[in-house]
Order: C-alpha cells, then structure tokens, then sequence
C-alpha cells in the first residue's frame, strides 16, 4: 500500500470536522448587519396589479419617510407570475425552472417602481448589489430589490406541486434576517392575516396577532404569508416579526413605518 | 389569446392560476404533475470533493485530472468542485467575527471558485471550461461540443441563506451539487471523496467504522449515521426530488474508480432512490 498523500489542511475550530450537523459547540455572537434598515414588500398581485390607484399612495407616504427612514422596498411577483407558473405545470418543467422564471415578474416590477421613484432617489438593485445598500442609505436613496431571493435553479423540489417554496414573501423575510432587522413589513390589500382567503370567503376571520408555531398548528388552508416563511421564523435570530398591512388604506404604511401595529402582527415563537 | 380581466381592482390574465393565492394548499395540489421533463437526462454530475482532493494537492489532483480527460471521451459529464479546507477556515473566521449566516453563505462559493480555476488549468487543453451561473443555459453548448463544464457546488443562496439551529449554512456543496443535477433532470451523481464509500461513522476518527455498501434514501432517512460523507439537507430534498436515481460515493485516491463509476459499476457505495422491500 502506497503511503497516503497528505491533506494540507488549515487549523481553524472547523478544520478536520464535517460541516454536516449543528455544531452547536460553536462560539457564535452574530453581529447586526444594518438593524435600522426597514424592510418592506410591495405586494405583486395584492397592490401592483392594481395599477396607479393603487400604487401611487403608496409611493407618496414612502417619499414621505425617506428622510427618516432607511428603507429596502421589495417587489412581488404577481398575475404575470401565475401564468408563468400555469404553463410551467402543463410543461411539467421542474421546480427550479419555476423559481427562475418567476423571478422575471418581481424584477420588472422593481424596475417600474425604480421608475416611478427615480426623481425620489429611487435606485433599481439586483441581489449582488446588496453590499453596497450602506452607500444608497447615505446618498439618500431607495434601494429597490426584487421580493425573490436568487436561489433560481437551486431552490429545492416542493414536497406537493411545482410552486416554489421561497418566493418574494421569503426573499423579504431573509433580506430582513440577514441586515439585522427586528420586523419585515408587507404591504397588501387586505387588513392582515385572515384564517382563509377573504377574498373568496367572506366569514374569514382576521388574526391580529399570532406566534409562527401557532398558526402553523391551526394548519390553515391558505395564508397571507408562504409558508416557509412561517418554518423559518421560531429559528430567526434578528427578524422576529412579520407585519401584514393593507397599503390601500391610506396611513397605514405611515404608521407602520413609525412602529404602530396595525394590521396583523406574526411573531417569532 | 390571453384574456386580461381587471373586475376587482386587479388586472389579471386569464390563467389555471389567476386570483388564486400561491400558499393555498389546494391551489398547489393542482400544480401536481405525475411527470417532470427532464432537461438534461443522460448526463451525469461527477463532484470532487474539496476537502477529499483538492486539498491533498498535485499528487492527488493530477491522476484525478488525467482520469477525467480520457473518461470524458466516453462519457458526457459535469464536474461540480468543492472548497475543502478554506471554507472551514473561512466560517471559522466568520464565525469568531459574529457575522450573520447569510454573510458566511456568501463567502464560502469564492474558494469553490480557486478549486474550478485550479482544475481548469489542468483540464483546459481537454476542453474544460468554468460555467459562470448567467451561463446555464450554455451547458447543452459545452456537452454537445465535446467540451468538459466545470461549476462550483454550493448554491447561490449567498445572504439568503434561511436561518438554522446553528450558525453553518445548511445549504453546502453537497446539496447544491444535488440541486444541480436535479432541475436538470440527471439521473446519477458521483461523489469523489477519499474514502472507500459512505461509512456508519467517521473512518478518519473510528478504525472500527463500517463501510456501508448500498443502501436506499428510505433506509437512510430512516436511520441516519451522526457523522455523514455527504450534507443532511442532500437527503431532505431527494425525498422530495424526482429525477436523480442513484447517487455513488467512490474514492478518488484509487485510480479507475470513477471511471468504472461512470461505467456504471457498482464500486464505493450506491445508494438509490427507492424504498427497501420487505
């Protein structure tokens, strides 16, 4: 037997163990990357389908807090993605692909809302310009981002369907996790967090506060929020809250933006 | 001809999916096919292992390198590298810093990308070539042209990366190398480590450790080896894949083996996708 050729390993805590596990031996105190950082989701199908009626107040009570507050806007996808996801099924593509393509509408829906916001300061950004939002926030800008985290054709196969688990409502959630920040905040049209759909059920009843682990165990047909979303956020280490606001409401991103909890809160727990 | 319907406020296109909420259990219910096309299925994914190769330098990486330009004439194949002992000595680092989960998930693809570089000027007058991510849709390209892509493993969820128990990214190399051959549609991955296949603990650290020579996802899901060649999260999302078949652990100390892999020997350890009878 022929001796056997040496690693050349580094030393480090890591070093000659698998990074398969939870290493919970680890000495780790994270740092908050921008705790201050508001992050906030402009629903596709709830808010920029519905066009300028819509999406016009809105713009104008986020111009109106710019000066105060340092704000991440992300964008869903929307009506364009659920055709692409509709023939997407009846091709029978895979999941990944859905999760590709779904990603075209939430950026074209940035870039409209960069559009409209420009004369604000308003600046169009792709997930790799991330580390550059300090430079934005000190110019005075808007970052606005795409809602879908760029995962494309790696995102996981669903357990059931081919609709991407992580979609724009994930990809604001991490965005929130990964700077530091306490609540992600998404704008919709509805009051908040409803037990079905109330648009098609009007007895649906409307939660106004609930923990993550507890409205998992309702197990509820439908949701405001995907629900990954809902998995991940008893594990968050900074984003403990999801608020769920109706932006058709006049002032309500306002009082938001202030810290008010209007609408429907979902915590970590 | 599409149809636009604006009757609530929305303007919808006329679609299996229109007004419906994406979360709806039933709404994804229907997005449930009995097929999945696969893109790319006679094409396998062949992973050298960061840690298990790379790191040991030339007197490992050359024969690994000559076995893979005169098996590629044979064989149409992606080579997928890993980081090895960079990327533990960055997380390491990232760690002590306390930097955010996301932030080590976006480090640690870069010293993939040194490994790549290292292979391809090996492999270049053989026909490699790095495959940057924007360019996925040229790895059809690359094949049909006789040319050798090679990528990096671990998947871009960068500063995306969900929250776990503990501070290591969940997503690593092994299940983006998964992820990779999955949306594809291939039917086999080839792991190539150091070691003679997939042990029930760690060979390194336990002598006694026993080299377990096939086994089925059903089985393993079912009782998991605390210390694993291969991610945990590999295995979560084969339960919920549809197209890779077989995944082999081969050792790539031992010139030949990948090749008699790829000509579908059963050398190392197979592991297969389907449920144990009986």
């Amino acid at each position: 037997m022929a001796e056997p050729i040496e690693r050349k390993s580094l030393e480090s805590s890591l070093s000659g163990s698998p990074l398969t596990g939870t290493h919970y031996d680890l000495q780790y105190s994270p740092e908050a990357m921008m705790p201050d950082v508001k992050v906030l989701k402009i629903g596709g199908q709830s808010v920029l389908d519905r066009g300028r009626a819509a999406v016009f107040p809105i713009l104008d009570e986020i111009v109106k807090a710019k000066d105060s507050t340092q704000m991440l806007l992300c964008t869903g996808g929307g009506t364009r993605a659920r055709h692409i996801y509709s023939i997407a099924t009846e091709l029978e593509l895979p999941t990944g692909l859905l999760a590709s393509l779904g990603g075209y509408v939430a950026r074209q829906n940035a870039r409209m809302v960069q559009m409209l916001l420009a004369k604000h300061g308003g600046i169009y950004i792709m997930n790799d310009d991330f580390e550059k939002l300090p430079l934005y926030f000190k110019l005075g800008c808007i970052p606005i981002m795409t809602g879908m985290p760029p995962f494309g054709y790696w995102e996981k196969p669903s357990p059931e369907g081919r609709i991407p688990q992580h979609r724009t409502d994930a990809g604001v959630f991490l965005s929130a996790e990964v700077l530091g920040a306490k609540r992600a905040i998404f704008i919709k049209d509805e009051d908040g967090l409803y037990d079905d759909d109330p648009k098609k059920n009007k007895s649906a009843k409307l939660i106004r506060e609930i923990s993550a682990k507890d409205l998992l165990a309702r197990d509820l047909p439908d949701l405001a929020v995907e629900r990954i979303v809902l998995e991940y956020l008893p594990r968050a280490r900074y984003c403990h809250e999801l608020q769920i606001i109706n932006g058709l409401v006049p002032g309500n991103l306002t009082r938001a933006l202030a810290g008010e909890n209007v609408g429907s809160i979902i915590y970590k727990g | 001809m599409s149809k636009l319907v604006a009757d609530d406020g929305r303007t919808h296109i006329v679609s299996p999916l229109m007004r419906e909420s994406l979360v709806d259990r039933r709404v994804i219910k229907k997005t449930q096919t009995e097929n999945e096309l696969a893109i790319l299925p006679d094409v396998t994914l062949v992973s050298l292992g960061g840690h298990s190769i790379f790191d040991r330098g030339k007197a490992a990486i050359l024969p690994i390198a000559e076995e893979i330009a005169e098996v590629r004439k044979r064989h149409k194949f992606v080579v997928a590298v890993g980081g090895g002992t960079r990327v533990r000595h960055t997380m390491s680092v990232a760690l002590d810093l306390g930097l955010p989960m996301g932030g080590i998930a976006q480090l640690v693809g870069a010293m993939e990308e040194a490994n790549a570089v290292f292979l391809n000027a090996l492999l270049a007058k053989h026909g490699s070539i790095v495959m940057q991510r924007e360019h996925f849709w040229e790895l059809p390209l690359y094949l049909e042209s006789g040319m050798l892509p090679l990528v990096i493993s671990v998947p871009p969820y960068h500063f995306w990366e969900p929250p776990t128990d503990g501070p290591i990214p969940a997503h690593g190399s092994d299940f983006g190398v998964f992820i990779h051959a999955e949306v594809l549609g291939m039917k086999r991955i080839i792991f190539v480590k150091d070691e003679d296949g997939l042990y029930d603990r760690d060979p390194k650290k336990h002598p006694d450790a026993k080299l377990i020579k096939s086994s089925t996802l059903g089985d393993l899901l079912g009782n998991m080896p605390p210390e694993l060649i291969l991610d945990h999260t590999l295995f979560g999302a084969w339960r919920d894949a549809r197209h890779v078949e077989r995944i082999q652990i081969v050792n790539g100390l031992k010139p030949g083996e990948l090749s008699r892999a790829l000509a579908g020997e059963d050398v190392g350890t197979v592991l297969t996708k389907e449920v144990a009878r009986g």
